[in-house]
């Protein structure tokens, strides 16, 4: 049973008198367990797709079904517990709470969630002994390189046991050097938890971590194909 | 989201730009201080006026007098004071106590001086009810017979005929010292219309405070013994007509030794010369006694007199009270220009919240508990800082106000400020309440942004 469904999507924007259309028509299944990479150049509409697929936007036409409900009908009360419980985010830019050190960073989904705060403690840390961050879990985010702070978001991502994580640019800002190591481990850790990914990338070698690649043109899925290289 | 994660989180939030939270909250704490500083002087002002009304008589004691009757008005209108009068007024609800009251004057000596006394008598186990209170010695208990007790200015009642006196001279203010009087024995000579002449040794027990200006010149004893007085008066007199009645005692006063002729007048002997009636409270008094008159009672209290003060006083506070107001309204919109500032800082932290799984409910929530707390902490420093000006003022402003300090004996100092708990609980209240409408606006633009649009441009 696929997790995540979306059928005939289509986002339109209007930019002053003009109006874009950001999708014209994707189709996409993921399956349960899959880490697929939407491949494409910038303003192609990938990123677009992801917020769409993570209910972050409502698509002009066309719906998402996520574990058979159509989230893109939902208000935004509900599609909020969706984040709160199933979804993790990874952004480009890190987007981590500047006043907060790692280890509140890593614990702020839980906060919403209502658990306590030693349990919060405990599972933050356990998180960010597993990205290799203990020794700086009382840092904050201005304290750290970019790929600790990236290593950091995913904890973050990692933290509510998601079904599912959308990942943006994830190393769009890091070196190659980096990079590697941060795929490497993000594609291990959801491995290990029989969790899905869904990453958006420009970048060929990022894209060729994931089991399947779709790539976009001007707002449509125009290939796939297998990936599994690393 | 637990409140207590709420308002940690909304804390450290504040805590983050320290200057603009102090400012902000500098102006909460100069509004709020502005506002309870300036009810205080309103507050201050009622009590003062009450204290010193309250010299000149309790605000708990309702006066009703005997009627009276003018020639060409024969009493028709006002009821008159007998037993059957103190049981109606005793029924009235709010009347906690009263006692029927006996005047007799006469000519008295206290050793080798000699005066006019008042006697007046009281239901001795009342005494306390009714607000008497004796700076020494002790009030009547139901067993004193000759004992009385005396005002502080009964003393000035005497003088010394050996001395030279010219009682038309004014000598400055009596200065007899009260307690003199004290376990000393007065002698009261009374004579009555047949041309007899009876003397009473009464054995002072105790002196009044001197709290009220109203009792400071009368001597109290029992009622019982008072009857037998009045009626020994009494004896011989033919006529109640106008005169001889309304100044029956007086006459005794006027001319004593000399024995006024009168005819018999009994009616007489089931008058009092009033009551005094106890109360609650102020707003008891100032009903029951408008409700005695509309009885036709010839009622007073020294409440009647309170509602001009305090309407006068009501005005007084509504000016200041606005001003204030103005003040923390300035600091109200200083509060929402933080918060609006705040967002703008902070659109990219609110989207990401968002996206991991804050609700609107949440976002909305942090914005106005913070807000609130910047109103708490403004308005928690602001009652400290109005305590101190309304010392400050006391200190320094009431001996400004009242130069020399000359005031009534035995008076307090007068309060210029005042800060009732009830006004530090509304200061709170307001505060808190304050910083969450000003929160409002700035809370709403937080949940209607846009994570995307903010997260890609934040």
């Amino acid at each position: 049973m696929p997790i995540l469904e979306l059928k005939k999507i289509v986002k339109k924007y209007r930019v002053g008198k003009e109006i874009i259309t950001a999708l014209d028509g994707v189709d996409l299944v993921v399956e349960t367990g899959e880490f697929i990479a939407i491949l494409g150049t910038s303003g192609c509409g990938k990123t677009t797709l992801l917020n769409i697929a993570a209910g972050l936007e409502r698509p002009t036409r066309g719906d998402v079904i996520f574990r058979g409900v159509t989230i893109s009908k939902l208000k935004e009360k509900k599609t909020v517990m969706f984040r709160r419980k199933q979804m993790g985010f990874i952004f480009q830019s890190y987007n981590l709470l500047p006043a907060l050190t790692a280890q509140e960073n890593v614990a702020l989904p839980l906060i919403f969630d209502g658990i306590k705060p030693r349990e919060r403690t405990l599972r933050a840390a356990k998180m960010l002994k597993q990205v290799g961050l203990m020794e700086r879990r009382k840092h904050k985010p201005a304290e750290m390189s970019g790929g600790q702070q990236q290593r950091v978001s995913i904890a973050r991502a990692l933290i509510n046991n998601p079904r599912i994580i959308f990942a943006d640019e994830p190393t769009g800002n890091l070196d190659t050097r980096t990079t590697m190591d941060i795929m490497s481990h993000l594609q291990q850790a959801v491995k290990e938890n029989g969790q899905t990914l869904v990453m958006v990338t420009h970048d060929q070698e990022v894209a060729a971590f994931a089991d399947r690649i779709i790539y976009m043109v001007d707002g449509r899925i125009v290939q796939e194909k297998q990936g599994g290289i690393h | 989201m637990k409140n207590y994660d709420l308002l940690v989180l909304a804390n450290k939030n504040l805590w983050r730009r320290k200057g603009r939270t102090v400012l902000t909250v500098l102006g909460v704490i100069i509004g709020t201080a502005s506002i309870v500083v300036m009810l205080s002087l309103g507050i201050g002002l009622v009590e003062s006026q009450k204290k010193q009304m309250e010299q000149w008589g309790s605000l708990n004691i309702i006066r009703v007098h005997q009627a009276w009757d003018f020639p060409g008005h024969e009493g028709g209108q006002q009821k008159r004071l007998t037993d059957e009068a103190i049981a109606e007024i005793r029924a009235i609800k709010g009347v906690t106590a009263i006692s029927p009251a006996i005047e007799v004057g006469g000519e008295a000596r206290f050793g080798r001086k000699i005066g006019h006394i008042m006697l007046v008598g009281l239901e001795p186990g009342l005494m306390e009810q009714l607000e008497f209170s004796v700076s020494d010695g002790r009030l009547l208990n139901q067993d004193d017979r000759f004992n009385v007790v005396a005002g502080s200015q009964v003393i000035n009642n005497f003088w010394d005929p050996k001395q030279r006196h010219n009682p038309w001279e004014w000598e400055g203010p009596p200065q007899g010292d009260p307690l003199e009087l004290l376990d000393q024995r007065l002698s009261l000579t009374l004579h009555n219309n047949k041309q007899q002449k009876r003397i009473y040794n009464l054995n002072v027990v105790g002196i009044l405070s001197q709290k009220t200006m109203e009792r400071a010149w009368e001597v109290y004893a029992p009622i019982s013994e008072l009857r037998k007085m009045r009626d020994f008066i009494n004896q011989g007199r033919q006529d109640n007509s106008f005169q001889e009645k309304m100044y029956m005692d007086e006459k005794v006063i006027i001319s004593p030794g000399r024995p006024t002729p009168a005819r018999p007048a009994p009616k007489l002997e089931e008058q009092y010369s009033f009551a005094l009636v106890r109360t609650d409270d102020v707003g008891d008094t100032r009903r029951i006694s408008k409700e005695l008159r509309d009885r036709s009672y010839n009622a007073y209290s020294m409440a009647d007199n309170l509602e001009g003060i305090e309407e006068a006083a009501r005005r007084f506070q509504a000016i200041l009270g606005g001003i204030g107001a103005i003040t923390l309204l300035v600091a109200a919109i200083g509060i929402t220009n933080t918060m609006v500032m705040s967002i703008y800082e902070r659109t990219r932290e609110i989207a990401i919240m968002k996206v991991i799984g804050a609700s609107f409910r949440e976002i909305r929530w942090l914005f106005l508990a913070e807000s609130s707390l910047i109103g708490l902490l403004g308005g928690s420093f602001g009652i400290g800082l109005s305590f101190l000006l309304s010392s400050v003022l006391n200190r320094y402003g009431a001996s400004f106000m009242n130069p020399g300090g000359g005031m009534m004996p035995g008076s307090e100092a007068i309060q210029i400020s005042m800060i009732p708990p009830w006004l530090v609980g509304f200061a709170l209240l307001f505060s808190i309440s304050i910083g969450l409408l000003s929160g409002i606006y700035p809370a709403n633009r937080a949940i209607r942004l846009d994570p995307i649009t903010a997260m890609r441009h934040g």
